[in-house]
């Protein structure tokens, strides 16, 4: 049984069936996919209303689970656009003509730029058989457990002494300090260090935000590397696939299903208790839940043990990020490149200078949502129409930060929100001032929303901050790396485990390959 | 001289450089220290700034290796710790403040009686916390950091003892360090005890020389890797020499001198000369040239491999990687001396002994960290004063009393202006100011002031970015890559003979002569091979360094 129809859970169910299992999914809402849904939010316009993009759906899921048969289908999206006051920076997938663009900032960041992107493929290449890793525990020197990373180990020692300098830094950096090393182009620099605070509740400048710019580099799309896209049908037709997959395997998948506990003998787990207090029992359990909603709200209070609740509580989570979704009546035109073209097409990024992202990151600090925040924009109806109505327009924009938590005396409320969402269209209509006569509806989600309407805990998108010491062993508790728990016949699957974040799929598939290990080693024994 | 040739030049008489030079004379290897200025001791060397009255740039020893003391013999050439019981006083507005003390019990006391009682064992269990954590970083400290890409077998030995250290802390204690070290220090002390001013005190030595805020990932190891040189627990150490930090330097010059090493001041090095491969000697900015198949340098990293090298000797990927080398100085140094000495805080004499920490919460540190990043002196600053004379009135005439001010954060690159006389009347200004409120009556009672900017670190003590660390001690570049992977084993840029033996290698700045020592180890190391190799004829030639009596400690 798995807890939660989130693409994670979908994956882990499609796993667990292949090899025979028999398998249910019970979510908690009308419909699946978690954070990686589509809804139509207004009559004819549909909206990827949380997760929007899709880069490192991991393509051994792709391929085992045949997804493209199920009707993934993934439309490339090209570059970054970065508008700024009278000016623009525009990079695309087109190495040779970003160099060139970049030859008018900076004759040396444009020399500098192919020696980067070089680098960073190679580094992408290293790191990224850690994303289909099981993490070992660090406090039991198990030689099986380990060998995953003693082969890590030797893949580093045949990286050149540079190269491996370079992962070190990118391991420990900040982001916009790691770039510094490269490129002189404030506007440049902000953009790529932008990648490196999504979901956390750091600045890039903030040591341990340069790991993410390797993600860039690490998406894989029909096999061709470091390209970001759109699935057709919004990211809900990624979770759509799957559940195809998976109901095509024998899952069945039950909506409207909100699991209030699970069921328990002793330290076991022995299914849950929905909450139309219908019993489903099952022979295992796997949460995609965050660990806070597993061990807290799911689990029977008295059952854990304290040092053990301890860590759950002491995880970070603290998100800092919302999400505006507007309907538009047509493209909004920006002041420093009028009229439509490509660099509408891909992500449209509010992230002029190093200055403007660390007082985003200052106002976080304090409790406020920022005054000027970083977007992340895209506009999925000009690579896929089907999401609105002809001539109209979807727009979805990722904002940081807005802190879960607000400074004293303040709290999320319609108020707040209503703020909010003026906020950022206000730092849109700076640089597109005709966004506003555009502006049919608007959604706008605060992390208190994303806490309630995906069961996010303090709405971190990622179920868990992903900073340096909460990664790979200590994901989601140091010593519970592995998917198991401390409850019998309970794992984890969701994003709340090793690698998490990101609609990858790559923790339901390693989660339901320890499940399924461990299913035959106890027949075995 | 002439003819006369060194088996060692120690580039520097920091207090490293003087430690290496120690070591290697006393293992008989014929030592000359270099010391561009006018006397020896680097940070440690005092200036008169009012009449009577000298002071360094450094204030305490905190985390000085009892090894170093042993071995060099330091108490027979006047050196004396003097620790005061008060580690910390943390002022408050509106209450008494509060203190760390030396003994943790103690201040869990204090702490019953405060704000937030539960905070007495929550310290208690955090302090014993920090206390195992930092027995094994303190080893680490003591090792070479491990050659990463070709590990020798002594490397293995070493790895594997750190791992029987580790195992020693136990299971949930190793997970608990991998957990800690990459951490922010906020994020650390906030999770161990709930009083703002508390969580301020301890966070502050978190950000300490770093351009960093308490947010910041990889603070929580500046405070681990203080605590592990100083072995005081939560709280970190406070301890002094007396007659000042200059009698340390005047005790590691005379134990120097002692062991038949030369220091010869007013010598500024202009370049190490290099010939395939092999350090040839130095040549002073005079334009004298004394030779020597070895020498340490103990200028950071940055300033010996750009400045004091031949670019073509060191390559440009090399040269590219040392200009790289973080050295974000965010620390002035201001220096008051007063007429008579106000009451501080309401507290009592006993408490302001050890460092006066004006860091009221973590929100404030964060809030002063913010100004830095835009080239700006922070307004409301994080200071640490030390009052020297109250431990030791010899400092200066009676009723004189000198406060010693560490400042941050003072960015080395202002956005609007350079470091000129009214940046560093700022500095000043906010110094007093900030004092003032927590020690009514203090400007009236200044006679003389003295303040060191970044800039004044950057030219007078040769500090690249004005950085007393000789570079930013961060995850980035710490331990393996301090300064740089493949250089942090005191071997520097592949040259035959040359070394790194300051503060820019492992294990970092402070005054622990942890880096000079270990230099020294890895350079006696290298010499005893060079001379086993010596003793097998037909097993290679290449003989670098003349021995008289190579004796191992």
């Amino acid at each position: 049984m798995i807890v939660g129809g989130g693409h994670n859970g979908l994956v882990a169910a499609a796993y667990l069936a292949r090899a025979g299992l028999k398998v249910v999914v019970l979510e908690r809402r009308h419909v699946l996919g978690g954070a990686a849904v589509t809804e139509e939010v207004f009559p004819g316009f549909r909206f990827s209303v949380a997760s929007y993009v899709v880069s490192l759906l991991r393509p051994e899921i792709v391929r085992e689970l045949s997804l493209p048969e199920h009707g993934l289908e993934i439309l490339p999206l090209d570059g970054t656009f970065t508008p700024l006051d009278g000016d623009h920076l525009w990079r695309v997938n087109d190495h040779g003509r970003t160099v060139r663009v970049l030859r008018r900032w900076s004759a040396s960041d444009a020399e500098a730029y192919d020696e980067y992107s070089r680098l960073m493929v190679e580094m992408a290449r290293f790191v990224k058989p850690i994303l289909s890793m099981t993490p070992p525990d660090p406090g039991r020197p198990d030689p099986r457990e380990w060998l995953p990373v003693a082969r890590l180990a030797r893949a580093f020692n045949d990286l050149s002494r540079e190269q491996q300098a370079v992962f070190i830094q990118l391991m420990t950096m900040s982001a916009a300090d790691f770039l510094d090393q490269w490129f002189e182009t404030d506007p440049l620099k902000a953009t790529m260090s932008a990648s490196g605070i999504i979901g956390t509740f750091q600045g890039i400048r903030s040591p341990g935000t340069a790991y993410v710019l390797l993600h860039h580099y690490m998406g894989e799309i029909d096999g061709v590397l470091r390209a970001w896209g759109i699935p057709r049908g919004g990211t809900g037709a990624v979770s759509e696939a799957i559940a195809g997959a998976a109901r095509a395997l024998g899952v069945e998948i039950r909506t409207e299903a909100a699991v209030e506990r699970f069921l328990t003998r002793g330290d076991e787990v022995t299914g849950v208790v929905t909450a139309s207090g219908e019993e489903v029992t099952a022979r295992v359990t796997l949460s995609s839940l965050d660990a806070r909603q597993t061990f807290v709200r799911l689990a029977p209070p008295g059952l854990l043990d304290a040092s053990f609740l301890k860590d759950v509580e002491r995880y970070r989570y603290r998100g800092s990020s919302g999400k505006v979704n507007l309907a538009l009546d047509g493209l909004p035109e920006f002041t420093c490149l009028p009229g439509p073209g490509d660099h509408l097409r891909g992500a449209i990024s509010f992230s002029p200078s190093i200055d403007y992202m660390e007082r985003a990151y200052d106002d976080a600090k304090s409790g406020r949502f920022s005054r000027r925040p970083y977007i992340d924009m895209v506009i999925p109806t000009l690579v896929d129409p089907s999401m609105a109505p002809p001539g109209k327009h979807v727009m979805s924009c990722f904002v940081q930060y807005a802190p879960y938590e607000l400074a004293e005396g303040d709290e999320w409320d319609d108020t707040r929100r209503e703020a909010f969402g003026e906020t950022v269209i206000d730092t849109i209509a700076e640089r597109a001032p005709n966004i506003r006569e555009l502006i049919l509806h608007a959604q706008v989600l605060t992390p208190k929303d994303i806490e309630d309407r995906f069961g996010l805990s303090e709405g971190n998108i990622f179920q868990g901050e992903l900073s340096l010491e909460q990664l790979f062993f200590n994901r989601p508790v140091p010593g519970w790396a592995r998917y198991r728990t401390p409850l019998r016949n309970l794992w984890m699957c969701g994003s709340a485990t090793h690698p998490g974040g990101g609609i990858m799929g790559a923790s339901g598939r390693l989660a339901s390959l320890q499940v399924l290990r461990s299913l035959r080693a106890r027949k075995a024994a | 001289m002439a003819g006369d040739r060194y088996d060692a030049i120690v580039v520097g008489a920091g207090h490293n450089g003087l430690v290496t030079a120690a070591y290697l004379a006393k293992a008989g290897l014929r030592t000359l220290v270099l010391e561009r200025r006018e006397r020896a001791g680097g940070l440690l060397t005092s200036e008169e700034i009012a009449p009577g009255v000298r002071t360094p740039v450094a204030d305490g020893v905190d985390g000085l290796r009892a090894g170093v003391v042993q071995d060099l013999g330091l108490g027979a050439h006047g050196f004396r710790a003097v620790e005061p019981d008060a580690v910390a006083f943390a002022p408050s507005a509106d209450g008494p403040g509060l203190t760390l003390w030396r003994d943790p019990v103690r201040t869990a006391t204090e702490l019953r009686a405060g704000p937030r009682p539960r905070d007495a064992d929550a310290f208690v269990a955090f302090d014993g916390k920090i206390r195992s954590l930092a027995g094994f970083l303190a080893r680490l400290q003591a090792t070479e950091p491990p050659d990463l890409e070709s590990p020798s077998l002594a490397d293995a030995t070493t790895g594997l003892s750190l791992l029987n250290a580790l195992r020693h802390l136990g299971r949930p204690q190793i997970r608990e360090a991998l957990r800690v070290l990459p951490m922010s220090v906020a994020d650390l002390v906030s999770e161990s005890v709930e009083d703002e001013a508390l969580r301020g005190a301890l966070g502050a030595r978190g950000i300490r020389h770093a351009a960093m805020g308490p947010r910041s990932a990889g603070t929580a190891l500046n405070f681990l890797w203080d605590s592990a040189s100083g072995d005081g627990g939560a709280a970190g150490r406070t301890v002094f020499a007396r007659g000042g930090p200059g009698a340390l330097a005047e005790a590691l010059v005379a134990a120097a001198r002692a062991r038949g090493a030369e220091v010869r001041c007013g010598a500024a090095v202009a370049a190490i000369r290099t010939a395939g491969g092999s350090v040839e000697g130095v040549t002073l900015e005079s334009g004298e040239e004394i030779d020597a198949r070895l020498v340490a340098s103990s200028a950071d990293p940055k300033r010996t491999l750009l400045s004091l090298l031949d670019p073509a000797e060191t390559g440009p990927t090399l040269g590219w990687r040392a200009e790289h080398i973080r050295t974000p100085g965010v620390v002035a140094k201001v220096t008051l001396v007063l007429e008579g000495l106000p009451a501080i805080g309401g507290a009592d004499d006993e408490r302001l002994h050890g460092r006066i920490v004006i860091a009221p919460t973590l929100d404030d540190l964060e809030v002063a960290f913010n100004d830095s990043k835009y080239g700006r002196i922070s307004e409301s600053p994080y200071l640490e004063a030390t009052i020297p004379t109250l431990s030791d009135p010899s400092l200066a005439p009676e009723g004189t009393h000198v406060v010693s001010v560490l400042f941050q954060y003072a960015p080395r690159e202002l956005r609007d202006s350079d470091w000129d006389e009214a940046a560093s009347g700022r500095v000043a200004e906010a110094t007093v100011r900030t004092l003032e409120a927590h020690a009514p009556g203090l400007e009236k009672r200044i006679v003389a002031r003295r303040v060191l900017t970044p800039a004044d670190l950057e030219r007078e003590y040769s500090l690249s970015g004005g950085h007393p660390m000789h570079g930013e001690l961060a995850l980035d570049q710490f331990f393996a890559w301090r300064p740089l992977l493949g250089h942090a084993r005191y071997r520097l840029a592949e040259i035959d003979g040359l070394y790194l033996c300051g503060a820019g290698a492992h294990p970092g700045g402070g005054i622990t002569g942890g880096p000079g020592q270990n230099a020294a180890r890895a350079i006696l190391a290298d010499a005893r091979r060079a001379r086993r190799r010596r003793a097998r004829p037909g097993r290679g030639t290449s003989v670098h360094i003349r021995t008289t009596e190579t004796r191992y400690s």
